[in-house]
């Protein structure tokens, strides 16, 4: 679908001048940095949970029973809080997404044009025909009228 | 405690002197050790106190004990379940006030400190009760967890489907309209700040040409996370165009009502009806921006009608100008107007009013080049049949600013007659104001023109009307069309092979008129055209030739009259010819010279005000020296001998009355 925002990764090692080298660096960059926040928050969903898991274990006394319930919410949290970070990035992508795919917007514009155009064509030979139609019929309807039996019944 | 209070004295912590030996030797007492001196210390704590109080609790409560089992014996083969728990803890409190009391008075003798206190290896079902104490907590603690975090998966699935539905709904809007992001509005009100711009850039519009200050929609989130487009006040607008002082304005209104009425109940539907489907919604969101973008449009095409109406260029005068409306005189005694007006308001009302207004209002107009005031009186004289429906000139007028200013209409192909010439304005913006004024001016002049001919035609029985569609603008053609009967078209070419070298010109068996109507100039093209030159050189043959003229409206009945007319001169002038007699045609009039020296003339007579028939005939006899009686008064009597009126003759009939007269 986007093919010019995200996925330049084929673009941004070739050598350019100008705008393209910097528009590629930059969408290299923005890449990297999307895997990071991606890997950071699996890391802290991946790591909380595994430390939540840990704290099950019923340990010998001292009890600390409030002590790993405030530590259990507090992975809990932070768990909730990496998914939530998730879902914004899904959100910054579909707007990158809406921003950038060019190529496609392109050629879906271009296509809807043609379209447009074939539309117009057709709507124009559509109203020629008519117009040719609407002609015959009056000529047709004329001549009948002059030669009909009512016009040639009145009285000069 | 109760009793005597017993003191005792230590010793003073001095080494005291045991013994002395005679030889002088000293002996001390032996040190005590740590241990040793606690457990005297402790030794000489009298419990008895404790015990003896103990034991006296212990008897008490066997009384009452036993005072309850004697009163309530039923009960006594059940014991209390935690009746062990609770022996068990008061021993246990036994125990530590001991120990505290222990504790405390050797902290208040300052001699003994408590070192420390080791705790007691748990037993075994101590332990387990920790285990199982901190097992089910934990448990608890992961229930609870395990809520928050179902309650957190079921937000953030609604969230994911609402921004699904949001981003798809909007990647499908954006497949025809222009997305844009606001950051400054996305901070501001908190959301994404999305919007979408319906404004279309004209090439020469200036900058600060567009009316509408809200070309862009915000779009935003409704209560079920679908997309909603928040349209401003008044956005939807639309173009209103009719002739003032008709009832043309009611079709428009009507119209309009009609699309008002759907927006309306369109929108109603909205507010009080959810979306079936996501699909419907933003079909629904796409029609309510094509909406709002035709009204924009109309806006434009209302600017440049605007800036072209007061370049004198153009030929418009500007009668009355308010805000969003523009009077104009266009000539043939009409006036328009056109005014942005939001849909769904009464547009009659509108019309009504803003007619009225201006006829009550005086608006001072001179400092505009060739601007006229409408008066009062005008407007009711305009309420008549004739002019064409402004509906059809609304989305003409529309048509052409759309082809020739928004559109690339260059690289479109012109469609036949569909290429249109715009006369001194070209396809340059600046005339087509100009253009579109004259085709509205041509079609309300055709329609007179259509009129005269059509009286004319149908009074005139051996007359046919043919119309020409030219699919032009600004050019209308017609034909009046005489057929000779067939008959006598027969007999002429029987008789044509035999006099054939008399005979330079073809019998024809249809006459045409061609009167061709360009703007407002109507010119005249037919055969047997009355050639004045002709008349002089005396040849009659002379006038049989084609000629085009032009003439104006009124002069039309009457030159196509005589058109006709003598056209029929000539025809029967021909009939004569080719039956051997010698005939004269002179402009309308048909001669013949009888043997005593009188011409007999047939006379053809027009007059358009005649409703029985427009050409009527007479015959005429003159002697060769009385012709000054022809300027008699007296002679224009019907009923004398030197003229007969013989009534609006048919073809047939005038070829007859030819031949009788031939036969004289």
């Amino acid at each position: 679908m986007n093919k010019g925002g995200v996925g330049l990764g084929s673009g941004g090692g070739g050598a350019g001048s100008g705008p393209t080298a910097a528009a590629a660096a930059a969408a290299a960059q923005k890449q990297k940095n999307l895997f990071q926040r991606v890997d950071t928050d699996i890391g802290h969903i991946v790591d909380n949970f595994g430390l939540l898991v840990n704290a099950a274990r019923v340990n010998e006394p001292p009890v600390r029973n409030s002590q790993e319930a405030f530590m259990m919410e507090m992975r809990a949290a932070r768990m909730v809080q990496a998914a939530d970070s998730l879902l914004k990035l899904v959100s910054e992508l579909k707007q990158t997404a809406i921003f950038s795919g060019f190529a496609s917007l392109n050629d879906h514009v271009d296509q809807r044009i043609a379209e447009f155009d074939q539309e117009a064509e057709k709507t124009d030979r559509m109203l020629a025909s008519i117009a040719e139609e609407a002609a015959a019929s009056l000529k047709d309807l004329e001549s009948h009228y002059y030669s009909s039996a009512e016009r040639k019944s009145q009285p000069p | 405690m109760e009793g005597n209070i017993e003191i005792s004295l230590d010793k003073l912590p001095v080494k005291r002197l045991d013994a002395i030996e005679e030889n002088g030797l000293e002996r001390f007492p032996r040190d005590v050790d740590y241990d040793e001196k606690r457990l005297s210390l402790i030794r000489r704590i009298d419990f008895a106190w404790a015990v003896e109080k103990d034991d006296e609790d212990v008897d008490e409560s066997d009384e009452k004990q036993g005072r309850k089992k004697k009163k309530t014996s039923k009960d006594a083969s059940q014991p209390w379940p935690w009746q062990s728990l609770v022996e068990n803890l008061q021993l246990a409190h036994q125990e530590l006030s001991v120990i505290i009391d222990l504790v405390n008075t050797v902290e208040a003798n300052d001699d003994v400190t408590v070192a420390y206190m080791t705790r007691p290896k748990p037993l075994p079902n101590e332990a387990l009760s920790d285990l199982a104490v901190s097992a089910a907590t934990k448990l608890q603690c992961f229930r609870h967890l395990g809520k928050y975090f179902k309650q957190s998966a079921k937000a953030l699935e609604q969230q994911i489907a609402r921004e699904a539905r949001f981003y798809g709904a909007l990647i499908r809007l954006q497949q025809n309209w222009k997305v844009k992001r606001q950051r400054l509005a996305a901070s501001a009100s908190g959301n994404e700040g999305f919007c979408i711009d319906l404004y279309d850039n004209l090439p020469n519009e200036p900058a600060a040409g567009l009316r509408t200050s809200l070309p862009m929609v915000r779009v935003e989130h409704d209560s079920a996370g679908m997309l909603a487009v928040k349209l401003a006040p008044n956005s939807r607008r639309s173009i209103h165009f009719g002739f003032l002082g008709t009832r043309s304005g009611d079709i428009t209104g009507n119209s309009n009502k009609v699309n008002s009425f759907s927006l309306a109940e369109r929108s109603s539907r909205e507010t009080k009806k959810e979306p079936g489907s996501d699909d419907e919604c933003i079909k629904q969101t796409h029609s309510v921006l094509r909406e709002v973008h035709r009204g924009i449009f109309d806006e434009q095409v209302f600017d440049l009608v605007n800036r072209e109406a007061f370049n004198t260029s153009t030929g418009v005068n500007v009668t009355g100008i308010r805000e969003d409306y523009l009077q104009l005189n266009i000539g043939q005694e009409a006036s328009v107007f056109a005014a942005i007006v939001p849909s769904g308001q009464d547009d009659q009302a509108a019309d009504s009013s803003g007619s009225q207004n201006l006829e009550t209002e005086d608006i001072p107009l001179d400092t505009l080049g060739g601007s006229k005031l409408l008066e009062g009186k005008d407007v009711t004289l305009l309420k008549k049949e004739g002019f064409p429906n402004s509906l059809c000139y609304k989305i003409y007028l529309q048509q052409i600013f759309h082809e020739h200013v928004f559109s690339r209409a260059k690289d479109r192909p012109a469609l036949g007659n569909k290429a249109q010439s715009y006369g001194q304005g070209g396809k340059n913006s600046s005339g087509l104001l100009g253009h579109f004024c004259l085709s509205l001016n041509h079609r309300i002049f055709s329609d007179k023109v259509l009129t005269v001919l059509e009286s004319l035609v149908e009074r005139v029985p051996y007359l046919h009307l043919k119309s020409h569609p030219t699919w032009h603008s600004r050019r209308s053609s017609w034909t009046l069309s005489m057929k000779v009967p067939q008959s006598i078209l027969h007999s002429s070419r029987q008789t044509q092979t035999s006099d054939a070298h008399r005979i330079s010109d073809v019998i024809r068996s249809q006459f045409r008129t061609m009167v061709v109507l360009n703007d407002d100039c109507i010119s005249v093209e037919g055969e047997s055209a009355p050639n004045v030159v002709g008349l002089f050189k005396g040849n009659s043959e002379d006038t049989c030739s084609m000629n085009k003229y032009e003439c104006d409206l009124a002069d039309l009945p009457v030159i196509l009259l005589q058109q006709v007319a003598s056209q029929v001169i000539g025809w029967l002038h021909k009939e004569a010819l080719m039956v051997g007699i010698k005939a004269n045609q002179d402009y309308l009039c048909l001669s013949f010279e009888l043997e005593q020296g009188e011409i007999l003339g047939l006379v053809a007579h027009v007059d358009p005000e005649d409703t029985q028939g427009c050409i009527s005939w007479w015959l005429v006899v003159e002697d060769g020296f009385t012709e000054d009686r022809k300027l008699n008064a007296d002679m224009l009597d019907g009923g004398s001998d030197y003229r007969k009126f013989l009534g609006y003759l048919s073809l047939d009939v005038l070829y007859s009355t030819l031949m009788d007269l031939v036969n004289l």
